[in-house]
């Protein structure tokens, strides 16, 4: 056992969350990362970051999507040991740190109801976020397609979609 | 989840002798759409004690086309990544559709294509979560009987099954069986190379626990061929097919001259459609002949109390694949 505990990933690991490093520690105290905790369970039970949602639990609804290194991803499949040195972004990340402003993804989801509970938007957003990042003027079928893994029980897909297009015009 | 140890490889050497210190008692992990789902419902017969992280193995994630033509994809390609490679693009159509067909777009940035291939079934027995009020046993747990023979089996096996009649999940195994790709593993005793009709069996595929599915080799396309992959699902994304078809299709002065059609999800493992085939090469395909072909590849399949509806899409998807 012994040298089996020698073999293992160094004790501590660092993510850059909204531009904010942290160092974490892998144990299996409060305060520390579980080497089978998610990235979801680290950013909101570790971090106090509660704007990312666990919906399904099992990558199908979408709605803990982050993204990391540019890429949309799901927090709940992602092991938080595996994203050592990673960029992540949250919803959080989104506003501009200093003056509170929301990205204009967000007030474009504001303007257009694009939601009633709520509780997918931060993955949309981020989804949303990702897509226009990569793609500043995507057509109707591209952001369907970039929202496709994204389910909203209130069904607002269509204001969704509306927000979406509206931000990109606005050089979103 | 339950707790784990996790190791990150660096080399597929220390991979190895990572997996040979845990008797058997760890898995590896890739992108781990599949495998965390699995752990999180707690379904293996036996939790893992370790799970060891292959994404840390440098070169294993490369596509390539040699110069007679080949191509080779490493098998920790990201499905995305695979989707959108001009290579893949330019010579393998089907398998770009089939990556594409996959979950959703994030799914598909963290998904692996060796991971496509090797993923667990989805039978809603075998899945079911053990938190939720108890195990289910069943056939391919190793007890008990298959419950889907009598259960609710609508998205199962319509070819039969020794034992267990879940389907196997895979959108990319189809296409590359219509590809006719060979795929690499590795383990203890070394490197081998075997047809991908070989790799899959009853109860998923053979590569042992010890092993890692490392490369996949496309021979050089018949030149100028057509190549479709159609998947039927219930809702476009996220779901995993009812039934897919990949066919590939050369044709010379409107003469069928060589055809290779593969089905999806409607047995164990994916399906070739060999005597199917052999009433479409030599001929010219038309209408009639199409719908021939598709009642010959479904002679002999045998649907369970609720999915007989599947045979009508398989051979529907036959069709279109053939005369579109």
């Amino acid at each position: 056992m012994d040298k089996k505990t020698k073999q293992e990933d160094p004790q501590e690991i660092e993510i850059i969350v909204n531009n904010i490093p942290y160092s974490l520690t892998i144990g299996i105290h409060p305060d520390q990362v579980g080497p089978s905790d998610t990235l979801a369970k680290t950013l909101r039970e570790t971090l106090g970051l509660t704007g990312t949602k666990v919906g399904c639990d099992q990558g199908s609804c979408g709605a803990c999507t982050v993204i990391m290194d540019g890429l949309p991803i799901l927090s709940c499949l992602t092991l938080t040991i595996e994203c050592d040195g990673r960029h992540i972004t949250t919803i959080e990340g989104l506003q501009e740190p200093k003056t509170g402003k929301l990205d204009p993804l967000q007030q474009s989801f504001i303007d257009h109801t694009a939601f009633q509970c709520g509780f997918c938007t931060p993955g949309m957003i981020m989804a949303s976020r990702a897509l226009l990042d990569n793609n500043p003027s995507p057509k109707t079928h591209e952001v369907k397609e970039a929202l496709s893994g994204h389910f909203c029980r209130c069904i607002s897909h269509y204001h969704v979609l509306d927000a979406v297009l509206s931000a990109s015009k606005k050089g979103g | 989840m339950k707790a784990f140890h996790h190791y990150n490889a660096r080399s597929i050497d220390q991979a190895l002798s990572l997996i040979k210190d845990h008797d058997g008692q760890a898995r590896f992990i890739a992108g781990g759409t599949d495998l965390l789902g699995v752990l999180k419902d707690d379904i293996l017969p036996r939790y893992p004690l370790a799970i060891i992280n292959i994404k840390t193995i440098p070169g294993l994630d490369e596509i390539e086309e040699k110069k007679d033509g080949t191509i080779t994809i490493g098998a920790l390609s990201k499905l995305a990544h695979v989707a959108g490679s001009p290579v893949i693009q330019k010579h393998l159509p089907a398998l770009v559709e089939a990556a594409q067909a996959v979950a959703t777009p994030e799914i598909r940035n963290m998904g692996t294509i060796g991971g496509n291939l090797c993923q667990d079934t989805r039978c809603w027995y075998y899945r079911y979560p053990h938190q939720m009020g108890g195990r289910i046993q069943c056939f391919r747990k190793g007890k008990g009987p298959c419950l889907a023979l009598k259960g609710d089996n609508r998205y199962h096996s319509i070819a039969g099954g020794k034992g267990c009649v879940a389907v196997c999940p895979s959108d990319t195994a189809i296409a590359l069986v219509a590809l006719d790709a060979r795929i690499v593993i590795i383990g203890p005793q070394g490197e081998r190379e075997i047809p991908i009709m070989d790799f899959y069996t009853n109860m998923g595929t053979i590569l042992k626990p010890d092993e890692i599915l490392k490369t996949i080799i496309i021979p050089p396309v018949l030149a100028e061929s057509k190549q479709i992959f159609l998947k039927f699902t219930l809702r476009k994304p996220i779901d995993f097919a009812v039934v897919s078809v990949a066919s590939l299709i050369k044709e010379e002065d409107g003469m069928c001259t060589d055809v290779r059609i593969a089905l999806g999800a409607v047995a164990p493992t994916p399906v070739r459609a060999y005597s199917a085939e052999d009433m479409l090469r030599g001929n010219s395909i038309d209408t009639a002949l199409a719908e021939e072909a598709a009642q010959q590849a479904v002679k002999g399949f045998k649907p369970l109390s609720m999915n007989a509806y599947k045979i009508e899409i398989t051979k529907t998807l036959i069709k279109r694949s053939l005369v579109q």
